[in-house]
């Protein structure tokens, strides 16, 4: 009788717990100040508008949480995760993550094409950035404009670079080659000798984006390639730093909300994703993380238009580099990196 | 017949104790078999399948030894973990010492500063030191403002800064070890041998050494793994040129995804232990048997 008694209150409570679990989407993403822009500018009006509750994860890198995605076979404990268009590519093939289509995630059909489909099937994209140069206003006699600016003699030991386990890395030996006269994806050499000119101009590598605009924050270098949001942000707090797309042009970070493909709540994160690319959420998440957007039909201010990429003529001009052949190469070039850019720092 | 006896009732309960003395290493043995033995066997399966590759072979393993970049990193790592064990050791036996000897009233509070760095995160402790090493931190600022040295010294991003930061961070665990080795030696014999003429010097050269050769071998061991299978404070205070097995491994299961390679490095840097490990043990008796006769 107490048996019975014992086995029927587990079921009645483990049939609670799934319901109140089945009513809660767990989105996994980073901490800091996009945890905050992400609760106010699309969290919560998520919440508001399905009645659900949104747990927010902030635990993990992205690296970090594709691992967990790997480990688990695809089912990691949440249900959305904001990863790159890498990972994305790469867990698609590997049956990890949920493909998805206009009929799944309608919003999906106003995205670029062409921007989309360097996410492939399982990715969405919900924000673009680009490689930008920043650098400090009080130190430099003139603004960069371009690349090569970062060899200039008074930026000697005042450049911090990248660790190759940081993706930039990767991007910026990409944009140095196509400037020096190679390619992005083939032709890389003159991207490596670039790379190892421009380490003796640095004060050493950093992994964490932190980390990295630490340095340029406190005055100890004058110059680096950031992210342009991230770069936005750091303008914003007042540091006397701005920023560029150099005239050669930069290769975007395609950031991507992805479902691990044994989500519990599949269906409310498909939902959650094609919110946020509503055209709405878009535009807010423009303008409160101060990113680009797939999506050339927003509306945003003036300022936004000019300095975020959210046009199609902006997205055209990107140069776009082949992240499977990316994927393929990476480990070849970060031995090259290892052997012919880090010793030339010291 | 009494002897008849004895043996029966000797026979059962020695059958019953063995099968009893077996039953409380059941949990543990359980948990060791499911976390630890089997994943330690899928990742030596893991070892022998490339990424991509359909087949296992041994490509990952060739690729480890034929790459100077992988084997520096190796080599690296065996230099780094003996300089830490050897700091760790020196610098934690005289403080171990005092702690086995001692009846000062500042003894407890030595045994809490010893221990204390375990209080907060290694983590924290690590970026502690990087604050004190940088080239703009303490040490270098205050040997500048002094005018010491016009150039800031290379403290840390190189291998004396990790040497540093690790042996701060297991240098408890080398005096808890040492600690005791030290307790076990009978405090007479030095006593004896002292009242017999010798010097202080001498009672711990010929006494107190050779007795606590164990201790010093534990000792040794224990912060030479400690530290081949650190990853924080190289990753912190190594900078990017310092790559050592563990930060290597690291990189491959994050970054590149190479999971199969990830597990060839894990299973060298292991196997690099228990040589040590086995090497250590030899070595203790070795030295035993010629410190004591």
């Amino acid at each position: 009788m107490k048996l019975a008694f014992l086995a029927a209150s587990a079921v009645t409570l483990s049939s609670v717990v799934t319901l109140a679990h089945g009513q809660d989407l767990i989105v996994n993403s980073y901490g800091g100040p996009y945890e905050q822009i992400i609760q106010e500018a699309i969290i919560k009006p998520f919440e508001e508008q399905y009645g659900v509750r949104v747990i927010y994860d902030a635990v993990g890198s992205s690296q970090q949480d594709y691992a967990k995605i790997k480990a688990t076979n695809g089912r990691p404990g949440f249900d959305v995760v904001v990863m790159t268009a890498s990972q994305s590519l790469e867990g698609c093939r590997e049956g990890l993550l949920e493909p998805m289509s206009a009929e799944t995630v309608p919003n999906l059909a106003h995205l670029n094409p062409a921007i989309s489909a360097v996410a492939g099937p399982c990715g969405a994209v919900h924000e673009i950035q680009y490689l930008s140069l920043l650098y400090r206003t009080d130190k430099l006699a003139e603004a960069p404009t371009s690349w090569k600016d970062l060899f200039n003699e008074e930026l000697a030991d005042r450049i911090i670079l990248p660790t190759f386990a940081n993706i930039m890395a990767a991007y910026l030996t990409q944009v140095m080659s196509s400037v020096h006269g190679g390619d992005l994806n083939h032709n890389i050499d003159p991207g490596f000798e670039a790379m190892a000119r421009l380490a003796a101009q640095a004060v050493g590598f950093e992994q964490a984006s932190a980390i990295l605009e630490s340095y340029i924050a406190d005055g100890r270098v004058w110059a680096m390639p950031f992210w342009d949001g991230r770069a936005q942000l750091l303008v914003d707090s007042g540091a006397p730093v701005d920023y560029i797309l150099p005239e050669e042009g930069s290769v975007p970070l395609i950031a991507t909300l992805n479902v691990p493909a044994g989500a519990d709540n599949k269906e409310l994160a498909l939902q959650f994703v094609n919110f946020f690319l509503e055209k709405t959420s878009q535009e807010s998440w423009v303008q409160s993380y101060k990113v680009g957007s797939a999506r050339p039909d927003i509306e945003v201010t003036d300022e936004a238009r000019a300095r975020k990429i959210t046009t199609q003529a902006d997205l055209d001009a990107l140069l776009l580099p082949d992240l499977d052949a990316l994927s393929a190469n990476l480990a070849d070039w970060g031995m090259r990196w290892e052997r012919e850019v880090v010793p030339a720092a010291r | 017949m009494s002897s008849l006896a004895l043996h029966a009732e000797k026979g059962r309960p020695v059958r019953t104790s063995l099968i009893r003395q077996y039953i409380p290493l059941l949990p543990p043995g359980l948990i060791l078999l499911l976390f630890f033995a089997i994943p330690m066997g899928m990742m030596m399966g893991l070892s022998f399948q490339p990424k991509g590759a359909e087949a296992a072979s041994l490509a990952n393993y060739g690729r480890f030894f034929t790459d100077d970049f992988t084997l520096i990193g190796l080599g690296r790592t065996v230099l780094m973990s003996g300089l830490v064990a050897i700091c760790v050791t020196v610098m934690a036996y005289p403080v171990a010492y005092f702690l086995a000897r001692s009846r000062s009233p500042w003894r407890a509070v030595v045994f809490a500063l010893a221990i204390a760095p375990e209080l907060a995160g290694v983590v924290l402790r690590t970026y502690g030191w990087l604050i004190i090493l940088e080239d703009h931190g303490f040490i270098n600022n205050a040997l500048l403002w002094l005018g010491v040295i016009s150039e800031p010294l290379p403290l840390a991003k190189n291998m004396f800064g990790v040497v540093v930061g690790l042996t701060h961070v297991i240098l408890p665990f080398g005096v808890l070890s040492l600690l005791t080795s030290l307790q076990g030696v009978d405090p007479n014999l030095e006593k004896s041998a002292q009242i017999l003429g010798a010097s202080r010097l001498s009672v711990i050269r010929h006494i107190v050494l050779p007795l606590t050769v164990p201790g010093i071998v534990s000792s040794m061991l224990l912060a030479f793994t400690m530290s081949a299978s650190a990853y924080a404070t190289p990753a912190i205070l190594g900078g990017a040129g310092f790559k050592v097995l563990a930060t290597m491994v690291y990189e491959q299961v994050l970054f590149y995804v190479d999971w199969s390679f990830a597990a060839v490095m894990a299973n060298v840097l292991l196997v690099m232990m228990l040589i040590v490990a086995f090497i250590g043990s030899r070595l203790e008796m070795r030295l035993h048997k010629k410190l004591h006769f």
